[in-house]
């Protein structure tokens, strides 16, 4: 089971949906929420530590969402975090580059509560089996 | 205009060439005109001079290569300088063009109505982001109300049951019954018509919709008109081949239609399907 103690960074530049997002999290039971604007402050937060699970968004200024995620998985203390990009980049090529780069699921928005559970229970199950 | 492209065509070409090589195979075949024209004139007629004719040609082709070489830096320079003045013609050609068919005022008048546009569309960000805002206000306010309501029944709930279950003393169900009256007259209602109000303003909130509404129609037949317009202008002064070129990139935004359409996605099911199929 996860631990609701868990800490996560939802990265949006826009602060409604960060808030949609950290209402839905806590909704699922995790309320250790942070939130970065885009993925140059989101970096700067991961760098500091702390953090146990990212949510990010893909089309943000100064770094996008995928540029983030290989960022991330470039980085030898960031590159085990579990990346769920929630956007509402929706063509094939853009899906199939995020799998690629190593994101551990990917929705596309609009989204339902329901579907955000669904992943991160499946993020939960994968990162479960690797421990 | 369909001259033109092929004029763009070898611009293109002798920019896309590095610089252009053309000029500079040129003069020495323009400097060794004289020759066989010179000879052409005494009508050449046997091979001896035939073969002078051959020697001459190039003879001449190996002196002036080599000044030609020499030339190059300067070859540079008058080839930029030609594609500055192509450029600046075509410019020129464009502007009258259009100017002949009308599209210069159409397309002041379109620039102008481009800032109020900008107006307009920044009107709608900031309704909708206040209406987000109000919704998601008024949901942190009702949460904890409807919280608090549910813990409230559960726990009177609970101590029933243990009336139920004979476990309560008098003096105990007394107090019970009390707090069930008091929940039941006041803490339930208060907390109830709490919720109304907030769900009033999310309600309310969507007033955006209405105003944004107009704004956005007023937006779309201003897009539509300078579509029509630009595009007409566009299709008449681009060279054919780059009229079908399409943009693509990774970010798109959200598909605003994808009906006919294969390279996009329309549901998470979608989504979860290829990402499967890739074994992801």
């Amino acid at each position: 089971m996860p631990d609701p103690k868990m800490k996560f960074l939802v990265v949006d530049d826009f602060s409604t949906m960060r808030r949609i997002v950290r209402n839905l999290l806590k909704e699922l039971g995790f309320t250790n929420v942070d939130e970065a604007e885009d993925g140059a402050i989101a970096l700067q937060k991961l760098q500091c530590g702390g953090f146990d699970f990212v949510v990010s968004d893909w089309n943000m200024p100064n770094m996008d969402g995928l540029t983030l995620l290989q960022t991330i998985r470039a980085t030898p203390d960031l590159k085990h975090l579990p990346v769920l990009m929630i956007t509402a980049e929706a063509k094939k090529e853009n899906i199939i580059a995020a799998a690629q780069a190593g994101a551990s699921g990917y929705i596309v928005k609009p989204f339902t509560s329901a579907t955000l559970s669904e992943k991160l229970q499946k993020i939960f199950e994968k990162m479960d089996k690797s421990a | 205009m369909s001259g033109d492209s092929s004029d763009l065509e070898a611009l293109f070409d002798s920019i896309a060439d590095g610089r252009a090589p053309a000029p500079a195979a040129v003069p020495p075949v323009v400097a060794a005109a004289p020759a066989p024209s010179a000879t052409s004139s005494r009508e050449v007629g046997d091979s001896d001079e035939l073969q002078a004719l051959f020697d001459s040609f190039t003879g001449t082709q190996e002196v002036v290569s080599a000044p030609a070489a020499a030339a190059a830096v300067d070859e540079e320079w008058e080839g930029q300088e030609k594609v500055f003045q192509r450029v600046g013609h075509m410019a020129r050609q464009l502007h009258d063009t259009m100017r002949e068919l009308g599209y210069d005022k159409i397309i002041t008048q379109t620039v102008g109505a481009l800032p109020d546009a900008k107006d307009r569309l920044a009107y709608i960000a900031t309704l909708t982001e206040q209406a987000a805002c109000k919704v998601l206000n008024a949901t942190d306010v009702a949460n904890p109300l409807v919280d608090a309501l549910e813990s409230d029944a559960q726990g009177l709930a609970q101590r029933w049951d243990r009336v139920f279950a004979n476990q309560l003393g008098v003096d105990e169900f007394k107090q019970l019954a009390a707090e069930t009256r008091a929940f039941l007259k006041e803490g339930l209602p208060q907390k109830t018509s709490g919720t109304k109000e907030q769900l009033t303003q999310i309600m309310m909130a969507q007033d955006f919709q209405d105003l944004t509404g107009q704004v956005i129609k007023k937006v779309v037949t201003l897009a539509q008109d300078m579509e029509t317009q630009l595009m007409n202008a566009l299709v008449e002064v681009m060279p054919g081949e780059h009229r079908t070129e399409s943009v693509n990139s990774l970010l798109n935004g959200p598909v605003i239609n994808a009906e006919g359409r294969t390279d996009v996605v329309v549901d998470q099911q979608q989504v979860d399907d290829l990402l499967d199929s890739l074994g992801f």
